[in-house]
């Protein structure tokens, strides 16, 4: 007999408890898991938002025991997890259920081993057999690791009804890396799942401020009227890092910064800045808005693409008065790697609303700082009245949203200085969620995995969306290596352009905007 | 004229500065100003030398009555300063001797509530107002005037009703009609009467209302509710013939609270109440339940014990609902004061984490969503015939 709804549960402010379940971490040996996972699934325990029965169990081709996965795992959260130091207590009762399975991704016996494992820690907890497996692993492992899934029996077809158990699979980033990989993983992975089992991560969406564009634009009257063609002049985002690849320049050199930043995280934050509004905040009304956007970019023809896209490498430099060497001479940077660092692009899209509104974007390493906003520019007031005395503080009202870090929103406008004079000075007004709300913003991670427990998907990727970005941005790509392949046929393969680490990126990005007489802000 | 070099160097520590009250809001902006400005200003030695910004998100005027009251309520204001910038209005009628400057009975004094950032980094600070009266039936009116004067406006408005033993005509007529949000405290009431009134007030105020009992029960609540969940689902729920609540001695009203939010939940409609003999000191009040699967009303009866177990800041020390059956018991009790046992039939009992939050905390929740959470406006009615029940005994 099924359970009878529980009439205590209704109006308590933490509503939102998954029902019991348990989380396969596959890739449980990595950094992700140590760094930013298990933190997350224990403040997410801290806060009492995980239901009362919740198991994990941390999968990975390492031998490891239990108990040594749980010191691990302690000792990540005592470096990562948003509140430190880790109470003692409260770990104790967490890492009870926490455990370890050694295993391969592409040995069906060792998935045959997890389900054993998995039904005797659900038959010893409790557990009614809801699963969410986790794949922290890299993407070459994506699909062979949820086939075997499918082949042991792990995850089960869905089914309805009250006794009904689920089986969710977050996929972690990248989900492809053209549109032809996106497509056959697409479908690699719908032999096993339904669309409605997939949660594409992109940790992102999880961040308060990315969140908050609706908010901001949908909860607010006064934007949502001049957040069109009317009133903007241009857009800009900006996703700035100051790390280079970090030891990471096996990784890099496939990826870039196209496919490390661009398609993923900053398509996102185009797409909720840009997008009409949903007809309700369920997953797929918010997910269909944005895939509009997505479809509505405007393709660069290749004549245009020079001119519209910008790519360059850093050089040698200084980040924090430390000096710094350049991409080339990263561990694992080919001298001759032809992988970009920086990207500056320029494109459009065709909607009624945004018709005629240019989006500049840009994303690098080694920048002078790290910041990840989008600021919208208006259009500038007429300067009939101060355009003699006190003009030059006039200038146009930026509206920017910071998503990383002291996430928060600003508005520059201007504003009479004080004397007799008619003299007029750009201000700015500041909301910071730190010093407004005075709490911290829950980790990104935290959000989205309590989310996958609770069968919500609108903060993940849906099959189409990754798809229409990869069409978008496979387009470069294809005219990168066209051009390549001819310069290498004549023998006369061009540099790229550098910066210097810690600048903000090569003249060519800049005249980008001059172009259209403007300038990227400075964030 | 307050706004010297000492006075800036004083407000920029925190410290209160007495003012005329028909200049609060010049000195203010003059301190401010000064303090904004940095050392250069103040000279040498005098302690300012990071930028400030002035805060503010509410409003929020604090009644108090008397000494011990008024001090809370400080210690409360800067408790909270780090956690929500506002401009504080503290109001202590009918006590004290100037201390500031004098307009009709009513004495002021400004200071800041300093928030330094880690790093030398840009301070946030707030301010407060403290107005006191001198005991004349008219400092009422002139305190609903100077609340007035004082709003910053756009910004909306709290009264916190937290420390105050009876309603007075001051929140009624002069604070709640400026008000946004009301936010009174059930956790403090002494007894059953005092608990009937304040959930009268609060059931009937037109503003939004929080309560910091309420939210002081919110972690119990949620331990609580969690036993029912999937799989074992509301069943024992229905089934429940008895109840038992163990609270410390001077909480009966939290443990009635508890009780309104269950009754209400699970469609309880109130007997009676009366002294629980024969579990020694204690109530015992009788519900009848009409849910029942063979849809006859049967009776549930509620026992409240007064304990001197742990019981954090809620005043709860265990929650236990009898199924039924035998040994069909399930439970929330707190070991110690940030952990609570639960048990349920079917699994091992297990400890799990209970935090108790400082009122400061709960101020901020009260003026967040929580504090428009409509369950709370469906118990409060509900904790209020309850009240009323066991008042009617002579208890509390």
């Amino acid at each position: 007999m099924s359970a009878l709804p529980n009439p205590l549960r209704e109006g308590l402010a933490a509503e939102r408890i998954p029902e019991p379940a348990t989380m396969v971490i596959f890739g449980a040996s990595g950094d992700l898991t140590k760094r930013k996972l298990l933190p997350a699934l224990y403040s997410l325990t801290r806060e009492r938002l995980l239901p009362g029965r919740f198991a994990v169990i941390g999968y990975a081709r390492r031998p490891l025991t239990d108990d040594a996965f749980r010191a691990e795992m302690r000792a990540g959260c005592e470096e990562f997890a948003r509140r430190r130091p880790v109470d003692p207590e409260l770990w104790e009762g967490f890492a009870r259920n926490l455990f370890y399975q050694e295993g391969g991704y592409d040995d069906p016996n060792a998935f045959v081993a997890l389900r054993e494992r998995l039904e005797q820690v659900e038959r010893q907890l409790g557990l009614p057999g809801n699963r969410v497996f986790y794949l922290s692993i890299p993407p070459s492992s994506f699909a062979i690791v949820v086939k075997n899934l499918g082949l042991s029996g792990l995850v089960p077809p869905p089914s309805a009804g009250p006794q009904a158990r689920f089986s969710r699979v977050i996929i972690e980033k990248p989900f492809g890396t053209d549109l032809a990989t996106a497509q056959k993983l697409n479908r690699d992975i719908h032999e096993t799942l339904t669309e409605p089992q997939i949660y594409r991560i992109d940790h992102y969406l999880g961040k308060e401020t990315v969140q908050n564009l609706l908010v901001f634009r949908f909860a607010n009257g006064i934007f949502e009227p001049v957040w069109n063609n009317r009133y903007v002049d241009h857009v800009q985002i900006t996703g700035a890092e100051t790390v280079g690849v970090e030891g990471r320049g096996g990784y890099f050199e496939q990826a870039g910064i196209v496919r490390d930043m661009v398609q993923n995280h900053l398509f996102q934050v185009v797409s909720l800045a840009a997008m009409e509004p949903p007809v309700a905040l369920d997953a797929d009304s918010v997910r269909d808005e944005k895939l509009k956007v997505l479809k509505a970019l405007r393709p660069i023809p290749s004549s245009e693409m020079d001119a519209q896209v910008v790519r360059a490498q850093y050089a040698a430099g200084s980040i924090a008065g430390r000096a710094v060497p350049g991409y080339r001479e990263e561990p694992g940077v080919s001298p001759t790697s032809q992988t970009e660092t920086y990207l500056a692009l320029k494109f459009f899209i065709d909607s009624w609303r945004w018709m005629g509104v240019p989006f500049y974007l840009r994303s690098a390493k080694r920048m002078p700082k790290r910041v990840t906003e989008i600021a919208i520019h208006f259009k500038e007031a007429p300067r009939l009245l101060f355009g003699r005395h006190g003009g030059e503080g006039v200038r146009p009202n930026v509206l920017s949203i910071r998503i990383q870090p002291d996430e928060g929103i600003s508005l520059n406008f201007g504003s009479k200085l004080p004397g007799p004079q008619m003299e007029v000075a750009p201000v700015t007004m500041e909301f910071r969620y730190g010093s407004s709300f005075g709490v911290e913003p829950p980790e990104a991670y935290e959000r989205l995995i309590l989310d996958c427990l609770l069968g919500d998907g609108t903060l993940f990727t849906r099959a189409d969306e990754v798809e229409a970005s990869w069409s978008w941005i496979s387009r470069i790509h294809q005219h990168w290596q066209e051009k390549g392949a001819a310069q290498a046929a004549t023998g006369a393969l061009e540099a790229l352009p550098t910066y210097p680490a810690g600048s903000w990126g090569p003249e060519a990005g800049d005249r980008l905007l001059a172009a259209g007489g403007r300038q990227w802000r400075r964030p | 004229m307050p706004s010297n070099a000492t006075n800036v160097e004083k407000f920029s520590r925190g410290e209160a500065i007495s003012v005329e009250v028909d200049r609060i809001e010049r000195e203010l902006a003059a301190l401010w100003q000064a303090a904004g400005r940095g050392q250069d200003d103040v000279g040498a030695g005098a302690g300012v030398t990071t930028p400030i910004s002035r805060a503010a998100l509410w409003n929020l005027i604090i009644p108090a009555r008397g000494a011990d009251s008024l001090s809370r309520v400080k210690r409360l204001a800067d408790d909270l300063a780090p956690l929500l910038p506002a401009r504080v209005i503290t109001l202590c009628p009918g006590w004290g001797s100037a201390t500031g400057g004098v307009t009709g009975g009513i004495s002021a004094t400004i200071e800041s509530n300093v928030v330094s950032r880690p790093g030398g980094a840009r301070q946030v600070f707030a301010e407060e107002i403290t107005l006191t009266g001198e005991g004349a039936d008219s400092v009422e009116h002139h305190f609903g005037a100077l609340v007035r004067a004082l709003q910053i406006p756009s910004l909306p408005t709290a009264t916190l009703w937290i420390d105050s033993t009876t309603i007075e005509s001051l929140l009624t007529n002069e604070l709640l009609p400026v008000s946004d949000r009301l936010v009174v405290d059930t956790g403090r009431c002494g007894g059953a009467r005092e608990l009937a009134a304040v959930c009268r007030l609060a059931a009937a105020s037109r503003v939004e209302v929080g309560d910091l009992g309420w939210l002081r029960l919110n972690g119990f609540r949620l331990l609580f509710a969690g036993l029912f969940d999937p799989p074992i689902g509301g069943g024992p729920l229905l089934a429940a013939r008895h109840l038992e609540i163990e609270h410390r001695s001077p909480k009966l009203a939290s443990a009635l609270l508890l009780i309104a939010w269950l009754g209400c939940q699970l469609g309880w409609r109130p007997i009676d109440a009366a002294p629980a003999f024969d579990k020694g000191a204690g109530m015992r009040l009788r519900f009848g339940a009409s849910e029942r699967r063979d849809g006859r009303e049967a009776t549930v009866a509620v026992d409240l014990r007064p304990s001197p177990g742990e019981c954090g800041t809620s005043g709860i020390v265990s929650i236990a609902l009898d199924a039924g059956t035998p040994g069909a018991i399930y439970g929330v009790r707190r070991t110690a004061d940030n952990h609570a046992e639960i048990s349920v039939p079917i699994a091992p009992s297990r400890s799990v984490k209970l935090d108790s939050r400082s009122d400061a905390e709960l101020c901020v929740g009260a003026l967040g969503p929580a504090g428009r959470d409509p369950l709370l406006r469906r118990v409060l009615p509900y904790a209020e015939r309850l009240a009323d029940l066991v008042a009617a005994r002579g208890a509390g």
